[in-house]
């Protein structure tokens, strides 16, 4: 009896033991400039959920480690974080070919690996614990084109992208194909490496095919420098851009040739909504920058992991904890900074099942006088 | 934290630890016949694909498809080492660089290994004990050849070439022998590596990648075995090892590089350098 | 098709002209040290850090910019003195010098991102900003006559510095044999750390020139040119001063034609296919003097 008074005495002090939350993404290497941002979005998240009480009385406590862009180094986080922290669950890593060396670590040990900037296809097929918040490009491009197809004609097109990064060449893919479908003609295709600022070669013959706008499935930064300097050689065409293209660096970079170019993408800094205004405030207020749209995401991504663990009861055990949680994520229903947020369960992979990708619709919007503007 | 934990969470890094050993040694064969060839990372990637194509692609077994990826990178060693391998110094270092940039954008361009995506969902097929094998077979294989007149010759080369070659030693076939063996280990490593990181890209296998190879290698020191294991070691834990430091930790990694350098010139293990603390003792 | 060859051939001498003026550096000190420094990417880098931070600090254009570039002169002197100069002392193998120069990258590096963080930072000057000259039907952007002008006019003070002075003539004997120029009584030493700072000077002003033009400053920026700066030098045939700007030049006009003429997926693959060609078929380089140095 004693003993048993004992055990149930300690059983409160167990429920204020803090949620373990694994973050492992790139905060150093060439990828901490989306890495940073991440953790950004996690550490504001975080902060609002503790000031609030924590989880049904429990803090949370997110344990970061940096991959530093590097897929063995991210399997090795994963693993201490897993085996050794003993987290819940892991937010991360920061770059597809991460995902793809870590992921499966993670599924093997039944622990829900949570992306909140792998775009790449692919990623959910690793296995049923694998979840991202987010979309495939494949999600944002078709409406994008969709809509800028209503207000500027395209019928000719050019493409530039970088060929040796796993993010643009999948937005490439992605473009080349909704473009096929929807019978627009790509009459040039140009390429550049990681690391190239020079991109004039390119421009000149993207210059010289006369298009009606040109598809630039790139990062802000060098889409910055591709807008420059078009602009610079005279080259007048519009510009496309997917997921990379929203960042508030690319109109603080490009400034005035950033005018008239189109994005699509899961976030937009002005969405009105009151989440998205909130976000933005809380943001400004504790980095003094602007946030971009890795920090909305991820931002969002411990707010709907922390929604659903208030629905969870845990029991004593890690294990069941852990296989609790990824039962219950699939049914979140959010509303966030990104907007209404669902998750759509990945179709099965050489019949195993599969993961979880993002419902979202995608904003479409186009930068008029220094500013994003929704486009509808 | 139990042993099994324990092993579930540095697992990775302990086969990482032999797999670079093996590197290191395989660079260090090529230097200590004094070429300063600089492609072991192409060779480690050439291994690593054509393993991984195999097993995913082709669904061969795990030690055919090793035997396949350490073919492969023989074969391409083969066939380079002919024409550049009549280049020395810094040129033979130079044309490696590049011939390992032509594999990376090769990498990047073919179909067949996913270009900048990569290889994905590869199998973990590599056990500790694999690894272990490979790097005792790498170091008996090395150690028989150091003291057979073969690894005499390849020291007589490297001292300096041109009496080696008036003492009748017959100077290029022994330098494409230690180039392609260099190969072969690193095709071995490579697709033992495939097997335990699910996924390959271009860029695992790029200049970075060989240049830190080469530093495992003469920070270790090159003159015996050991070194170059305790390099590999070394460059392979440091960054887990720093951890703690956050974002300064590769600040201090450079810094742990620039100090062996000044004080140990000759590599941390130094046969030499012990054998002057017993005598002085 | 004439206007766009004509434009391209103006791509290519401003790419080249930062090509050639990085591989300057990075063979003077090859040259005449007898090293291959992996830090000079690293210097560059450093050369437009310093020019953010000083511009950042509203020094005027005219004091920000020279003292950045002094800066990164002495930051080079610091590395031959703190490091090559203890490794030339010791006699240490020929690779030490190179690995070293790996760590002080890495450290530069690392102490970048420290300070100015990942993301690609940009002055905060908009000379260029968009502007162009039309000549006829060619459209000139500020941005490529000034590098085109400042490389230019760097290389040339450089070249007349090392062919017509006294410190030229004694600089290409000790680039003969450093023990020889010593025995010559020329102050070998004092060279050694005048070249490393020579040569920090030339990375440095490529950098703050790609910073001013392509609004692309990042800690990472070192190694991509680092690599275009290899295959320069190797093109114009190793330590050999006009054949780093040559090979600069090459490099930069065969990227641009292959872009133009073939497709700019096999840019990279061509020029260092290209690169691998010249080694096999002339490894003194195209435009190398037809001795080899051996190294």
């Amino acid at each position: 009896m004693l003993m048993m008074c004992l055990s149930l005495g300690v059983l409160p002090v167990h429920a204020a033991d803090p949620v373990r939350i694994g973050v492992a993404e790139a905060l150093t290497g060439p990828a901490s400039q989306y890495g940073i941002p991440i953790l950004n979005g996690f550490l504001l998240a975080a902060d609002e959920i503790n000031s609030a009480g924590g989880i049904n009385g429990q803090k949370l406590l997110l344990i970061t480690e940096d991959e530093r862009g590097k897929k063995e180094e991210a399997i090795n986080v994963f693993k201490k974080l897993i085996f050794q922290e003993k987290v819940l669950l892991i937010f991360g890593p920061t770059l597809s070919n991460s995902m793809f060396a870590a992921g499966p670590i993670a599924n093997a040990a039944h622990v829900v690996a949570f992306g909140t900037s792998n775009t790449a296809t692919g990623i959910t097929d690793i296995g049923p614990y694998l979840f991202r918040s987010s979309p495939m490009e494949s999600d944002v491009v078709p409406a994008t084109l969709k809509a800028v197809g209503a207000h500027i004609p395209l019928r000719r097109v050019g493409i530039i992208y970088g060929n040796d990064d796993a993010f643009t060449k999948s937005g490439y893919d992605v473009f080349k194909s909704s473009l096929q479908q929807q019978q627009v003609a790509i009459a040039d295709t140009e390429t550049y490496a990681r690391g190239d600022v020079d991109f004039k070669a390119q421009l000149t013959k993207l210059k010289a095919a006369q298009v009606d706008a040109i598809i630039c499935p790139c990062l802000a930064e060098e889409g910055a420098n591709i807008l420059i300097q078009a602009r610079a050689m005279g080259l007048s065409a519009p510009f496309i851009g997917g997921n990379g293209f929203n960042s508030p660096a690319l109109i603080d970079n490009a400034k005035s040739a950033a005018e008239g170019t189109w994005v699509g993408s899961p976030w937009f800094d002005g969405n009105a909504a009151a989440e998205n205004q909130h976000f933005l405030r809380a943001y400004r207020q504790k980095f003094h920058s602007d946030p971009n749209q890795f920090s909305a995401q991820s931002y969002d991504a411990l707010m709907m992991v922390a929604q659903t663990i208030k629905k969870i009861t845990f029991t004593p055990q890690l294990d069941k904890n852990r296989e609790l949680l990824r039962a219950a994520l699939p049914m979140v229903s959010f509303v966030g900074a990104t907007g209404p947020f669902s998750f759509r369960p990945a179709p099965p992979h050489q019949g195993k099942p599969g993961g979880y990708d993002a419902h979202q619709t995608p904003f479409v919007y186009v930068v008029r006088q220094g500013k994003f503007t929704l486009v509808r | 934290m139990n042993w099994v934990d324990w092993w579930a969470t540095y697992s990775t890094l302990v086969l990482s630890v032999g797999v670079y050993g093996m590197m290191a040694l395989s660079i260090s064969l090529t230097l200590s016949c004094g070429l300063l060839a600089l492609a072991n990372a192409a060779f480690m990637g050439i291994g690593a694909y054509v393993s991984a194509i195999a097993t995913t692609t082709f669904e061969l077994p795990f030690y055919p498809a090793l035997l396949l990826g350490t073919l492969g990178s023989t074969l391409v060693a083969l066939l380079i080492g002919l024409p550049v391998l009549r280049l020395s110094g810094v040129y033979l270092a130079m044309a490696t660089l590049g011939f390992g940039e032509v594999v990376r954008i090769i990498l990047l361009n073919l179909d067949i290994t996913g270009g900048p995506l990569g290889l994905n969902g590869i199998p973990l097929l590599t056990q500790w004990w694999q690894v272990l094998l490979a790097l005792l077979s790498t170091v008996i294989v090395l150690q028989c050849l150091r003291v057979s007149r073969i690894g005499r010759a390849f020291e007589a080369i490297r001292e300096d070439e041109t009496a080696a070659r008036l003492m009748g030693i017959s100077t290029h076939p022994l330098k494409l022998l230690a180039f392609v063996m260099g190969a072969s280990i690193a095709g071995l490593a490579g697709g033992l590596n495939a097997h335990y990181t699910f996924t390959l890209s271009p860029g695992n296998f790029g200049f970075e990648n060989a240049v830190d190879i080469l530093t495992m290698a003469v920070l270790g020191g090159i003159r015996g075995l050991p070194g170059p294991l305790l390099g590999g070691a070394i460059i392979t834990l440091l960054p887990e090892v720093l951890r703690d430091l956050q974002e300064y930790r590769m600040a201090a990694n450079g810094l742990i590089l620039i100090l062996v350098v000044l004080f140990l010139p000759q590599g941390l293990w130094d046969s030499q350098r012990f054998r002057g603390w017993f005598k002085r003792a | 098709m004439a206007t766009m060859l004509a434009q391209q051939l103006l791509n290519a001498l401003s790419l080249g002209s930062i090509y050639a003026l990085f591989a300057l550096g990075f063979t003077l000190v090859f040259g005449i040290l007898g090293v291959i420094n992996l830090s000079h990417g690293g210097l560059f880098m450093l050369g437009a850090y310093a020019a953010l931070f000083f511009l950042e600090a509203h020094w005027p254009a005219w004091i920000a910019l020279p003292t950045a570039i002094l800066v990164t002169g002495l930051i080079g002197l610091l590395i031959d003195l703190l490091i090559l100069k203890r490794l030339r002392r010791q006699q240490a193998p020929h690779l030490m010098p190179m690995i070293a120069t790996i760590g002080t990258t890495i450290l530069m590096t690392s102490l970048a991102q420290g300070l100015f963080g990942a993301e690609s930072r940009h002055f905060p000057l908009s000379f260029f900003d968009n502007a162009s000259l039309t000549l006829g039907s060619l459209t000139l952007p500020y941005a490529q006559v000034v590098i085109i002008l400042i490389a230019f006019g760097t290389m040339i003070v450089m070249g007349w510095l090392l062919k017509k002075t006294r410190l030229g003539i004694a600089l290409q004997a000790i680039a003969e044999s450093p023990r020889a120029a010593a025995l010559l009584g020329i102050p070998v030493e004092r060279l050694f750390h005048l070249t490393s700072f020579l040569a920090a000077i030339l990375g440095g002003i490529a950098g703050i020139l790609v910073g001013l033009s392509f609004n692309a400053i990042s800690p990472f920026m070192g190694q991509p040119m680092l690599h275009k700066g290899i295959a320069a030098i190797i093109l114009g045939g190793l330590g050999d001063m006009r054949g780093a700007v040559l090979g600069g030049l090459f490099l930069g006009f065969a990227e641009v034609l292959a872009v133009t003429y073939l497709s700019s997926e096999y840019r990279d693959a061509f020029s260092f296919g290209l690169l691998f060609l010249v080694l096999l078929w002339r490894p003194q380089g195209l435009f190398g003097a037809t001795h080899v140095r051996s190294a």
